[in-house]
């Protein structure tokens, strides 16, 4: 990725926003990804969140499906 | 600014719905659960079919309710009691909700010496959700306030449940998927009427 990335246009949630969506989901339905470094990850996250930090998702994403509603933090 | 980022990349990936969360983890309200990815998944390394599986949840449920149940004589405040003998109840219908997933894999309910027919030696008794001690556990729990005490079983839950979404991605039979799908569902129930009551 480059900076470029950084301004695309994207489409965004809220908190309150992904909340409501994530409640009473089955896990398997979504891909929730937290995208910051292991550190921040560790002193807490969303509850089921996948770690993996910006840098490694270009090569990591063969790890999530596609197909499945995405929300990245 | 990341999650942009990420959800950029996502959408030229090819990703159907990509989206970034505005605000970041700050602007989250919920509960947050603490620990490395691989955090817990330790404990389950020692099963490796369903059954096995369903046996160890099931140990983790009992040192939980046992944790609550223990817990109420310790806390003297009357206020909280009725939560505690909530979340006692809560355990001792996971445990039933476990025995009968046993009976809806293997055609058989669980017999005798369940769950300790099921693991070797080496399985801890000890253990409760959240992959706390439950001696040091109530140890800690000795002079703590209510306020304290809640706080300790809100992330221990949250725990729980953060670890039961991650195992069920891990786990590669069908079987095993169902254990910690069932566990993941009804953790989720358990934390929103535990929320519900500190309200």
């Amino acid at each position: 990725m480059g900076v470029i990335d950084y301004f695309k246009p994207v489409e965004t949630m809220t908190a309150r926003e992904v909340r409501k969506f994530l409640q009473g989901r089955d896990p398997r339905e979504y891909n929730l990804i937290d995208v910051r470094q292991p550190r921040e990850y560790e002193q807490g996250h969303i509850p089921g969140a996948r770690l993996i930090p910006m840098a490694e998702l270009p090569g990591r994403l063969a790890e999530l499906d596609p197909n499945k509603p995405t929300i990245a933090y | 600014m990341r999650s942009r980022a990420a959800a950029s990349i996502l959408q030229t990936a090819g990703f159907a719905t990509a989206r970034s969360m505005l605000g970041g983890i700050r602007a989250w309200e919920g509960l947050t659960a603490p620990g490395q990815p691989e955090a817990g998944m330790a404990f389950f390394t020692m099963a490796a079919r369903a059954e096995e599986l369903i046996a160890l949840a099931w140990l983790l449920e009992e040192g939980s309710r046992r944790f609550y149940e223990e817990a109420q004589r310790s806390l003297a405040d009357s206020g909280v009691q009725k939560l505690l003998s909530g979340l006692v109840s809560a355990e001792e219908h996971h445990k039933a909700s476990l025995e009968k997933l046993y009976q809806t894999l293997t055609g058989s309910l669980p017999g005798k010496g369940f769950p300790s027919s099921l693991l070797s030696d080496a399985a801890p008794g000890d253990y409760m959700e959240g992959g706390v001690r439950v001696s040091e556990a109530l140890e800690w729990v000795k002079g703590k306030n209510t306020s304290e005490f809640l706080e300790l079983a809100m992330s221990l839950e949250t725990s729980s449940y953060d670890l039961y979404i991650k195992m069920e991605r891990r786990v590669e039979a069908e079987n095993s998927k169902k254990v910690f799908s069932l566990l993941a569902n009804e953790e989720e129930r358990h934390l929103e009427s535990l929320a519900a009551l500190l309200r």
